[in-house]
C-alpha cells in the first residue's frame, strides 16, 4: 500500500507541477470565454458603411415619405437599438443591465455606421424593364445602384373584397451585400404598418398593445424555496453534466495512457517493476491520475458556481447533482482509465495504439449523441436502457440526473452498482494485460491478443 | 553461509525457443558471481526469473532464503539490461523515489543522494533533470538507484554495456565496495575480460545451458595456458635459442614479441627463469588465463564447425555498442 501511494503521489506530481498543465488547465476555460467573447465579434465584424442610391416605385402613392424618412441613417440606428434591447430581453438580468448600458456605442462598433442611402422616387408609370437595366448599367463608384423596389398597389389598403395585403418586389444588382436587403424591410414594415393602421382608423400603439402577451417563466415548486424555472438553463445542464464526465475521465485517461507507454518506451518500466509488483505499479498510476483529473474536476466545478453565482442564477443548480458527479466520475474513471492503462502497457507507440483506442473513444464520444435525446426524454426504456449498459451507463445516468424529470433512486443505484461491478472487472482485465504487456515488446498487440494475455496471465 | 541464491532445474520457453534450459545454480552469500556468454545466451531472462519480472515454466528458485524476489524486493538491488529514467523528472528526485520504493525514508534517501552522486563521478547533478544528462551519466544514476539503499543482493544486468573506460572503471570500484560491505553481486556480461578481472566465480551459460560454475582460482588451475609472453630487448632477436630451452613446445612470433606455449606439466617459473637466461628480455611473464579462451575451449567441444566458433569468438570480444538504453 505504502508503495501504491508512492507511485500515485509521483504521478500526481509529475502530472501537475510543469508548465503544461497549468497552461492546459487554463486553456479550457479561456478557448471558452474566446467563443463567447471573441467569436461573435468576429462574426459581426462591422463592415463598410453601406452607401448608393435606391430606386422606389411606389404603386400605392401613400408610403413613399415614410419610406425616405425612416432609411434615414437616425432612424436605421434607432431600430437597430429597439431589435437589441428586444432580444436583451430573454437574457437574464445581469447580462441585460451591463448590455443595455452601452448598447448604443456597442451596436455602432458591432454592426458599423448605419447605411447612409439616397432613396429616389420612380413614377408609378414607370417601364419596369428600363428601371432595371438602370441598376445593370456601368455605376461610378461613389455613389452605387443599391435597390429598385416596386411597391404592390395592396400594400396598404387590400382590394376590394380581399383581406390579404401586398408587399412589394425588389430587383438587386449582382453581389449585393444583403444586409441592405434587411435594412430596406424594417424600414418598409415600419412604415407599412404605420400606414395601414392609419387606413384603418386605428391607433399604432393601441394595436401593439393588443398583439402582445410576453413569454411568462414558470416557477420551480421544490421543498426548498421556489425559484424562477429557466427553460435555457434546464436543456443545457444535461450537456455541461455529461461534458464534464466525459472531459475528466478523459484528462486522467489519456495521460494514464501517454506516461504508461513512455514507462516502457524509455524501459524505465524494468527498474519500476524490481521495486513493485504490476498491480502496485497500475493502481498506484491509476489512482495518481485520478487526483489529477479530480483536481482539474473540481477547478472547473467551482469556476462554474462562479459564474451561476455572479449571474445570481446559483439557486437553479441542485447542490446533489455535484455529489452525483463526484461519484459518477469514479466510477466511470475507473472503467475507463483500467482499460486506458492496459492499452499503455499493451502497445509500444503512441501510433501502435490507435486502432486499440477506437472502441474506447467510440464510447467516450456516445454521450454527444444521445446527451440530446436521453435529456428531453429522460424516462423513455432507451434512455433507461442506455444508463444501465456499461461502459455508457455512468454518462448517460449522469444526463438523466441533470435533466428535468430525474429517474427514481433505485435506478440510480443499480446504475452505480453496476458501474462498480464493470470497474472490478476492467481492472481485473487490465491488471492482467498490464503483468504479460510490461515487457513485452514487439509486434503491436491486437485486441484479441489482449484476451489471450488475459486468460494466460 | 547461506546462499543467497539457488535455482533449481529452472526452464522458461518463448514459443518455441527454449531461453533457458534446465539452469541450477547455487551463490553462496557474500560471492562475486559473474554470469557469462554470449548475447542471446539466456543471461537475461536467467536474472528476470530471479527478480521474479519473469516466471519459469517449471523449477525452483529461492532468493534470499525466500521463495520469490518479491517477498526480498527491498533487499535486492537490481540493475537492468534495459534501463530507463524518468526523463523530466531531476536525478535528485529520481533517486529518492527509487529509493522510497525500495523502504527507504524520503529523509534517508535525501540524505544519501548527494554523497552517492559525488562518489560516482557526478557531483552537482542533483537539481539537473535527468534528459540533461549524457547517456553515461544517466547510466551511473540508475546505478545508485540499484545500490542506494544498501542491498544484501546485487543483481546487474550488463552494468558496463556502453560505458566508457573511465566510467567502467568507477563502476568497477563502487561493486567491489558493494561486494566488501558484505552485498552477494551477481553481474552479467559478454565481455568476457571484466569478468575475469573482478569475479570470484564463473557460471558461463550457452544456448540457455550451463556449461561451466567454477571459481577462478579453480579455473586457473583446471585451465592453465602454459603459455609465456616473451618481450626481446633486441626487437629482431632471433627466437630460435629459445626453441632449445627445455619444455618449450611451440614458439609463435609476433610484432615485437613471442608467445611460447610450454608442455604439458612443465612448471612455467622455472621455465621463465630458463628462457630469461637464454635471450635478453624486455618483458617475460606468464598468460593470465582468458575466460574467452576457456569458453572456447567448452563450446569447441560441442560446436559444429569453426566458422561458427569464430563467430561466436567475434561476438564475445566485441563489445556492444547497441543495447544500452536511456
Amino acid at each position: 500500500m505504502r508503495r501504491v501511494w508512492l507511485v500515485a503521489s509521483r504521478e500526481f506530481m509529475s502530472a501537475v507541477a510543469n508548465r503544461g498543465f497549468v497552461i492546459g488547465l487554463l486553456l479550457m476555460p479561456a478557448i471558452f470565454a474566446g467563443l463567447f467573447t471573441l467569436a461573435p465579434r468576429l462574426m459581426n465584424r462591422p463592415g463598410e458603411q453601406i452607401r448608393g442610391e435606391v430606386r422606389i416605385i411606389d404603386s400605392t402613392g401613400q408610403i413613399f415619405d415614410g419610406l425616405r424618412t425612416a432609411l434615414t441613417p437616425d432612424a436605421i440606428s434607432r431600430r437597430r437599438l429597439e431589435n437589441t434591447r428586444r432580444a436583451l430581453d430573454n437574457a437574464p438580468d445581469a447580462v441585460r443591465d451591463v448590455a443595455a448600458s452601452s448598447a448604443a456605442t456597442a451596436m455602432e462598433r458591432a454592426l458599423g455606421a448605419a447605411p447612409a442611402l439616397t432613396v429616389v422616387q420612380r413614377p408609378a408609370s414607370a417601364d419596369l424593364q428600363q428601371e432595371k437595366s438602370w441598376l445593370t448599367e456601368v455605376r461610378p463608384p461613389d455613389a452605387p445602384r443599391r435597390l429598385l423596389v416596386v411597391v404592390h398597389p395592396n400594400a396598404v389598403v387590400p382590394k376590394d373584397g380581399s383581406t390579404e395585403y401586398g408587399t412589394y418586389d425588389i430587383y438587386v444588382p449582382e453581389n449585393t451585400d444583403e444586409r441592405i436587403e434587411t435594412t430596406f424591410y424594417d424600414g418598409f414594415r415600419e412604415t407599412t404598418l404605420s400606414a395601414r393602421v392609419r387606413a384603418q382608423q386605428m391607433n399604432r400603439a393601441q394595436v401593439e398593445a393588443v398583439m402582445r402577451i410576453p413569454r411568462v417563466t414558470s416557477t420551480t415548486v421544490g421543498l426548498g424555496a421556489e425559484r424562477q424555472t429557466n427553460v435555457r438553463f434546464n436543456r443545457a445542464l444535461p450537456f455541461v453534466f455529461a461534458g464534464l464526465l466525459v472531459f475528466g475521465i478523459m484528462i486522467g485517461g489519456q495521460t494514464l495512457l501517454t506516461q504508461t507507454i513512455e514507462e516502457k518506451s524509455n524501459r524505465v518500466i524494468e527498474v519500476l517493476l524490481s521495486a513493485v509488483s504490476p498491480l502496485e505499479l497500475m493502481a498506484g498510476k491509476i489512482l495518481g491520475q485520478m487526483a489529477v483529473s479530480m483536481l482539474v474536476l473540481v477547478l472547473y466545478i467551482l469556476i462554474g458556481l462562479a459564474l451561476l453565482s455572479s449571474f445570481a442564477m446559483l439557486g437553479l443548480l441542485d447542490p446533489l447533482l455535484i455529489v452525483y458527479l463526484i461519484v459518477f466520475f469514479l466510477v466511470g474513471y475507473l472503467v475507463f482509465a483500467s482499460v486506458f492503462a492496459a492499452v499503455g502497457a499493451a502497445v509500444n507507440e503512441m501510433r501502435e495504439a490507435q486502432s486499440l483506442m477506437m472502441p474506447i473513444m467510440l464510447a467516450l464520444m456516445a454521450p454527444w449523441f444521445f446527451a440530446a435525446p436521453i435529456g428531453r426524454d429522460p424516462n423513455t426504456a432507451f434512455s433507461v436502457a442506455m444508463s444501465l449498459i456499461p461502459p455508457v451507463n455512468t454518462f448517460a445516468m449522469m444526463v438523466r440526473l441533470a435533466s428535468t424529470t430525474p429517474p427514481p433512486f433505485w435506478q440510480v443505484a443499480l446504475s452505480i452498482a453496476i458501474g462498480l461491478v464493470s470497474a472490478f472487472a476492467a481492472m481485473w482485465f487490465a491488471a492482467k494485460v498490464f503483468k504479460v504487456g510490461l515487457l513485452l515488446h514487439g509486434k503491436p498487440p491486437t485486441l484479441g491478443t489482449l484476451i489471450k494475455w488475459a486468460r494466460m496471465a | 553461509m547461506n546462499s543467497a541464491l539457488v535455482l533449481r532445474d529452472v526452464r522458461k520457453s518463448f514459443g518455441t525457443t527454449k531461453a533457458v534450459d534446465g539452469m541450477t545454480l547455487t551463490v553462496p552469500g557474500g560471492k562475486l558471481y559473474g554470469v557469462i556468454g554470449p548475447n542471446g545466451a539466456g543471461k537475461t531472462t536467467c536474472i528476470r526469473m530471479i527478480m521474479s519480472i519473469l516466471f519459469p515454466d517449471s523449477g525452483e528458485l529461492s532468493v534470499l532464503g525466500r521463495g520469490s524476489a518479491l517477498e526480498a524486493k527491498d533487499r535486492i538491488g537490481y540493475l537492468p539490461e534495459e534501463r530507463g529514467v524518468y526523463r523530466k523528472m531531476k536525478v535528485g528526485a529520481f533517486l529518492i523515489y527509487m529509493a522510497q520504493l525500495k523502504g527507504l525514508s524520503a529523509h534517508d534517501a535525501a540524505a544519501r543522494v548527494p554523497g552517492l552522486l559525488e562518489s560516482m563521478a557526478l557531483p552537482g547533478t542533483e537539481h539537473k533533470r535527468c534528459e540533461d544528462l549524457s547517456k553515461g551519466m544517466l547510466q551511473r544514476v540508475q546505478f545508485i538507484a540499484a545500490i542506494i539503499h544498501q542491498p544484501d543482493l546485487l543483481i546487474l544486468d550488463e552494468p558496463f554495456s556502453g560505458q566508457d573506460p573511465l566510467s567502467v572503471r568507477l563502476l568497477r570500484e563502487r561493486i567491489e565496495q558493494e561486494h566488501r560491505r558484505g552485498a552477494t553481486v551477481l553481474l552479467s556480461t559478454h565481455v568476457m575480460a571484466n569478468a575475469e578481472e573482478m569475479c570470484q566465480h564463473v557460471v558461463m551459460i550457452h544456448q540457455g545451458r550451463k556449461v561451466l560454475d567454477e571459481s577462478m582460482i579453480g579455473l586457473r588451475r583446471q585451465f592453465d595456458p602454459q603459455t609465456i609472453h616473451f618481450e626481446p630487448l633486441d626487437p629482431d632477436a632471433d627466437p630460435l635459442p629459445l626453441r632449445a630451452v627445455p619444455g618449450v613446445e611451440r614458439i609463435n612470433r609476433h610484432e615485437g614479441h613471442f608467445t611460447i606455449t610450454m608442455a604439458a606439466g612443465v612448471d612455467p617459473a622455472g621455465a621463465i627463469g630458463r628462457l630469461a637466461m637464454t635471450l635478453a628480455p624486455a618483458r617475460v611473464e606468464l598468460a593470465r588465463l582468458r575466460l574467452e579462451d576457456v569458453f572456447m575451449r567448452i563450446v569447441a567441444e560441442g560446436a559444429a564447425g569453426s566458422d561458427a566458433a569464430r563467430a561466436l569468438r567475434a561476438d564475445l570480444v566485441t563489445p556492444r555498442t547497441e543495447g544500452a538504453f536511456v
